[in-house]
């Protein structure tokens, strides 16, 4: 999987942060970014720790992460039948559902690889802009780190379900990421539970720095009880992820698939 | 006795086109052959929701004055077109998305141009493909969903008085419907994949929204907004609907961005679609 023209595209999508971050840095060496501003009338400061926080929300949780979940997990059985291979796989000398797994442990492996060493390297640069601490930081990394793992397993598995169970994959899972979730999590009531967005900002804040813009914006949104707590998130996501990993298992063992000629 | 008939050379017996309208017989096949898709037909139903909604509230504000807060106004109409901005990305990925891909991995481009048939023909006649769907989900509700005002309130004052709607509303979606076009188009040309097509696609709107949305967060200005794919479009319809922008940039940089990113399209499409590729 990681020796593939796939990875380019992976590259793209995980490189662009850290060109992001090398700007930054660059505009703060020569003093053309210095993170201060107004808002509302009042003075506020934005540190190293707050862009990164920034950062980890905007490009890996929201963008990459989803992203890369559509791509490869709709990709796990939808590739070999668009592909006509299905029928070599499904020849050897194992379980259909061993196939799947194993390919979803296949993506977990690669996509990891490529999406953590980019998240470190962000944090190595842009963390210590505007007078923030690698120490102090580095805890918040950890954590960030864990969340971006469970968020690429949960999305997996879950498009892996979709590309076993739909023709078209591709498009419903765009639909999904970002049709179905963006407007389901305003929207008041239970919906938003039917997202993996819901319980991914459940752990966000977590993650993310305790002061500054971003806590502030996000503890008003905590008042109105628009997150879970920590525990209800890993509940949600432990769900998502074994349900949609499991379906997907009973799917590709009883389904035939039909290669178009 | 069975019949033995003439297989010798016979003049051809068919109609002759004019050179220059083949793009024609592209544009309709592609046309036919996503209609003939029904999960297609449930995105464009979802496309059109939309317009059935507020042809109701349209409909309550013309006959019941009590509910004179939907009558419709200016800022409807670019709220439509906002709406309808995510299923512009679905239908442009759904149909743009194997347009030229598709014909490069079964290498049928070279087919194609063995045929009378020259290559800004095969161009347009895939990008009228991916244009008359586009136009299908934002013109043309857009059109419609003026044009049930004036039924429904059986006056043309709202329309009189707002006349700048109706060239608005054609130049804000052609902008919008050409930009996606041809971004998708080019795209399309430079993988044999749609599948990796269409990501790129989403890639590119998406990362360069976050990428605005993090640096409006760092500078707290969104000076910035040329940056984004959407933002700049965003910027473009609100002077076209005569409404103050939202960003502090300058819009005559989105309308430079926007041509760039046309121009940048058409670049790569007269590089990558050509019968015989050269290596050197």
């Amino acid at each position: 999987m990681l020796w593939s023209r796939r990875t380019v595209f992976m590259a793209l999508v995980v490189g662009g942060p850290v060109v992001v971050a090398i700007i930054v840095r660059a505009l703060v060496g020569m003093d053309l970014l210095s993170g201060r501003g107004m808002v509302d009338g009042r003075p506020i400061t934005v540190d190293g720790p707050i862009i990164f926080g920034l950062m980890i929300w905007g490009f890996y949780l929201r963008f990459a992460v989803p992203l890369l979940g559509v791509f490869y997990g709709t990709a796990l059985i939808a590739d070999e039948v668009e592909d006509k291979t299905i029928t070599y796989l499904f020849t050897r000398p194992l379980s259909r559902g061993a196939v799947l797994v194993g390919k979803y442990l296949a993506y977990l492996v690669s996509t990891g690889l490529v999406v953590l060493p980019s998240v470190m390297l962000v944090f190595f640069l842009v963390v210590p802009v505007l007078g923030g601490e690698i120490g102090s930081a580095f805890p918040s990394l950890v954590t960030d780190l864990a969340l971006l793992a469970l968020g690429l397993a949960v999305y997996g598995a879950l498009f892996a379900l979709v590309g076993a169970w739909f023709k078209r994959p591709l498009l419903t899972g765009l639909v999904f990421i970002f049709g179905w979730e963006p407007i389901v999590v305003v929207v008041p009531g239970y919906m938003k539970r039917l997202t993996v967005s819901y319980y991914l900002q459940g752990l966000v804040p977590h993650a993310m720095p305790q002061e500054g813009l971003v806590s502030t914006i996000l503890s008003i949104l905590q008042a109105n009880e628009v997150f879970p707590s920590a525990a209800m998130s890993v509940l949600g996501l432990g769900a998502i992820l074994v349900g949609g990993l499991g379906l997907a298992t009973w799917l590709v063992e009883r389904r035939e698939y039909v290669l178009e000629q | 006795m069975t019949p033995i008939h003439d297989q010798s050379y016979r003049r051809y017996a068919g109609v002759r086109q004019e050179p220059g309208s083949a793009w024609l017989t592209i544009a309709t096949t592609g046309i036919r052959t996503i209609l003939g898709k029904k999960l297609f037909l449930l995105v464009l139903l979802a496309a059109w929701g939309q317009f059935f909604v507020r042809a109701v509230t349209f409909y309550l504000s013309a006959n019941f004055p009590n509910l004179e807060i939907l009558a419709p106004s200016v800022e409807t109409f670019r709220q439509f077109f906002e709406i309808q901005e995510i299923f512009v990305l679905f239908v442009t990925v759904y149909v743009g998305s194997g347009l030229v891909a598709n014909d490069r991995r079964s290498n049928a481009i070279q087919i194609y141009l063995s045929k009378p048939l020259s290559r800004v023909e095969y161009v347009v006649g895939k990008l009228g493909t991916l244009v008359f769907f586009l136009l299908l989900v934002t013109l043309a509700p857009a059109l419609a969903l003026l044009f049930l005002e004036i039924m429904f309130s059986a006056s043309v004052a709202f329309v009189g008085a707002n006349l700048f709607l109706i060239p608005a509303i054609t130049l804000y979606a052609l902008v919008e419907v050409l930009l996606s076009a041809f971004t998708m188009l080019a795209l399309s040309s430079l993988t044999t994949s749609a599948r990796y097509t269409a990501m790129l696609y989403a890639g590119v709107v998406l990362f360069t929204a976050a990428l605005f949305s993090i640096l409006f967060g760092i500078t707290n200005s969104s000076a910035l907004a040329w940056l984004s794919f959407r933002a700049n479009l965003d910027q473009i319809g609100d002077v076209i609907f005569r409404l103050p922008p939202r960003y502090d940039s300058s819009w005559f940089l989105s309308v430079v961005v926007v041509a760039l990113l046309i121009g940048l399209s058409v670049f790569v499409l007269e590089r990558r679609v050509r019968g015989v590729e050269v290596v050197t």
